[in-house]
């Protein structure tokens, strides 16, 4: 396989992002996450500020209409040209990581996509929240919850599947049992030989 | 109340609520709960097969009113003739489109001012009303929002003052005839007006409102046009009108097929051909011209809407059958204690209100047998509630980003190409033109019509 996509969906604080990251740098393959923003952002001529603002973010059904193919809402529309920037990435045959985006749905068309989803157990998923964004226990299960549930609704919104139902994705993992460090070398052995074949 | 009006009722909460929240695609929702209506309003509880044969309104299709009109008359259940000539409509627009008719028509008019950034504005906000009167705004706005973008990297100027502009002079040039927005087509098919009633009734009151609107936006939006050129435009840079043009058989075809179309319109009261006619005529002739591409106009046809309609129309037909329209056109009564002028403004402002919060379609469909009934009751002329009615739903819904179909097209267009448009500043410009421009009607109707 010459060209190969790995689409990583992840529950919030399961150190989904750290692991498509470290994935991308094994592979040497570009990740699409937070430069897809400035990506949009330079093509539109937003600032990247603007586009953080309505990034993976569920619009509110009750101030959006859609006619013909056309939404109001800006979050609608900033997630239909991130979906459009990854199909055309992946129409060029370049390979790549991307974060999140539904890309798992969104990229099913093309074979060379390898769809995984991090998952983490509650409790481990709290310790690293709490130390990455320096937060109580109590404000760092909450700020999972919010975050997992604008994930879920922006997921569920855009495609017909469930966010995070296993049947989605090529390979569900939970990162809290082998640790993320071997987490990412059991992934890199699947990824490998998925492009073998 | 009774469990034919109960249901009916539910049927049609519940539909409204569907269409807000878009989970399910609009026409879905409208057809399912016709469908509902049918059987269990019209079937279980009133057992009135009458009803329902009345509802779907075949039989009109083997009268000759259906075609030519004489006298006027109004219809009830599925208005077909507004179907009808929405189908027909759509047909024309399609080969318009292919041809390159409507970019052709931006691009010309941008040369004939010489592309200064002004004069832009003020044509365009023109061409957007006097296109609207005759097409839908949809379409209208879709080529006029994309050449504004396109022109707007040329010419360096922010196309969002320009393209909000737009958005509110389509809804407002709809509102001028009785085919420029599917309210007004709803309105007139179902009491029997004239093409030529609305241009001098709602027309003449658009047209004072277009006059208020263009100086308004020039004052609003002048210092964010600006060009960054000035006045010194290079025009050898822009693409030539003549570019647009992707055949020019089919595009001289489709400007004559459009020319029949407005005289037609235009003429209907002395001719007696019915919109249906004008519709399927329009089609027709569209579709023989098109020769082997005729399929391809027809697969583009927006079938979604059509059934949109047929589902609404069953869906009101419920409401109507049971007496609860009369029971909304009573308390309307009630509340404005026979004030005819209170009256006019609660139709006016209310149908505005509504209309910039949910679809005006529905609506419209809703609120004209309540004010048939409120004419019989109160004895308040059908014609003005009538004009009311039209302008409220038009103009009403240029308030807000989801008002109507055209305020969606344009902000989606402009976020797209990278103006994202929120409430904040849509409502900022737009509602205060839209109080002002029912302002002016509310004034209009007491002054000319009490």
């Amino acid at each position: 396989m010459s060209q190969f996509i790995i689409s990583v969906g992840r529950e919030f604080g399961s150190a989904g992002r750290a692991i498509a990251e470290e994935l991308a740098k094994r592979f040497d393959i570009p990740i699409y996450d937070r430069h897809l923003i400035t990506e949009i952002a330079a093509k539109t001529g937003l600032t990247p500020e603007e586009v953080e603002k309505y990034n993976e973010a569920p619009k509110l059904k009750i101030l959006s209409r859609r006619v013909n193919g056309y939404s109001n809402s800006i979050e609608d529309n900033i997630a239909e040209m991130q979906f459009e920037f990854l199909d055309e990435k992946a129409k060029s045959g370049e390979s790549f990581v991307v974060v999140g985006r539904c890309a798992e749905t969104k990229l099913r068309k093309y074979p060379s996509l390898i769809s995984l989803f991090i998952l983490g157990d509650m409790e481990e998923k709290i310790k690293r929240v709490m130390k990455i964004y320096e937060l109580s226990e109590e404000d760092a299960k909450s700020f999972i919850a919010k975050k997992d549930k604008k994930r879920k609704r922006y997921h569920n919104y855009h495609c017909s599947g469930h966010w995070g139902d296993s049947r989605l994705y090529d390979l569900s993992i939970n990162s809290s049992r082998l640790g993320i460090d071997e987490t990412i070398n059991m992934l890199e052995q699947y990824i490998k030989a998925r492009i073998s074949k | 109340m009774t469990a034919a009006q109960i249901f009916a009722v539910i049927i049609f909460v519940a539909m409204f609520i569907m269409i807000v929240m878009d989970k399910i695609e609009r026409h879905y929702v409208t057809l399912g709960s016709g469908i509902l209506t049918l059987t269990v309003v019209f079937g279980i509880c009133l057992h009135d097969g009458k009803a329902i044969w009345n509802t779907l309104a075949l039989k009109g299709f083997a009268t000759k009113d259906f075609w030519y009109q004489v006298t006027e008359s109004e219809s009830k259940g599925i208005n077909w003739a507004t179907i009808l000539f929405i189908a027909g409509m759509m047909v024309m627009v399609e080969g318009m489109a292919k041809a390159g008719f409507f970019r052709w028509l931006c691009m010309k008019i941008a040369y004939l001012v010489k592309c200064k950034t002004i004069p832009i504005f003020i044509t365009f906000m023109i061409m957007s009303a006097v296109l609207s009167m005759f097409i839908d705004s949809i379409t209208v706005i879709m080529f006029l929002a994309a050449v504004t973008i396109e022109l707007a990297q040329l010419l360096k100027f922010n196309p969002v003052p320009m393209i909000l502009a737009e958005i509110f002079c389509a809804n407002l040039g709809g509102s001028a005839t009785m085919c420029g927005d599917p309210p007004n087509i709803i309105v007139g098919t179902s009491l029997g007006f004239s093409f030529f009633d609305f241009l001098t009734n709602t027309g003449l009151v658009a047209g004072i409102s277009l006059v208020v609107s263009v100086i308004f936006f020039y004052f609003v939006f002048r210092k964010e046009l600006v060009s960054g050129h000035g006045s010194n435009v290079d025009m050898s840079k822009f693409p030539k009108p003549s570019e647009a043009i992707t055949n020019k058989t089919d595009f001289a075809i489709s400007s004559v097929i459009f020319g029949i179309a407005v005289i037609l319109l235009i003429t209907h009261a002395v001719t007696h051909l019915t919109v249906a006619t004008i519709g399927l005529f329009i089609a027709a002739i569209t579709l023989i011209t098109s020769g082997k591409h005729a399929l391809e106009l027809l697969k583009k046809v927006d079938y979604k809407t059509l059934v949109f309609f047929i589902g609404l129309f069953i869906v009101v037909g419920g409401l109507e059958e049971t007496g609860i329209l009369e029971l909304i056109a009573d308390f309307i009564e009630k509340i404005s204690g026979g004030n005819v002028m209170l009256m006019i403004a609660i139709i006016l402002w209310v149908s505005a209100i509504a209309s910039a919060f949910v679809d005006n379609i529905p609506f419209a469909a809703t609120m004209v047998p309540v004010i048939q009934s409120l004419a019989e009751t109160s004895g308040l002329s059908l014609n003005t509630l009538a004009w009311a009615l039209s302008i409220g739903t038009d103009i009403g819904g240029s308030a807000t980003p989801i008002g109507a179909s055209a305020n969606v097209v344009g902000t989606s267009v402009a976020a797209k190409n990278g103006h994202p448009i929120g409430w904040g500043k849509y409502c900022k410009k737009l509602a205060p033109a839209t109080i002002i421009v029912l302002a002016i009607s509310n004034v209009y109707i007491i002054v000319r019509y009490l």
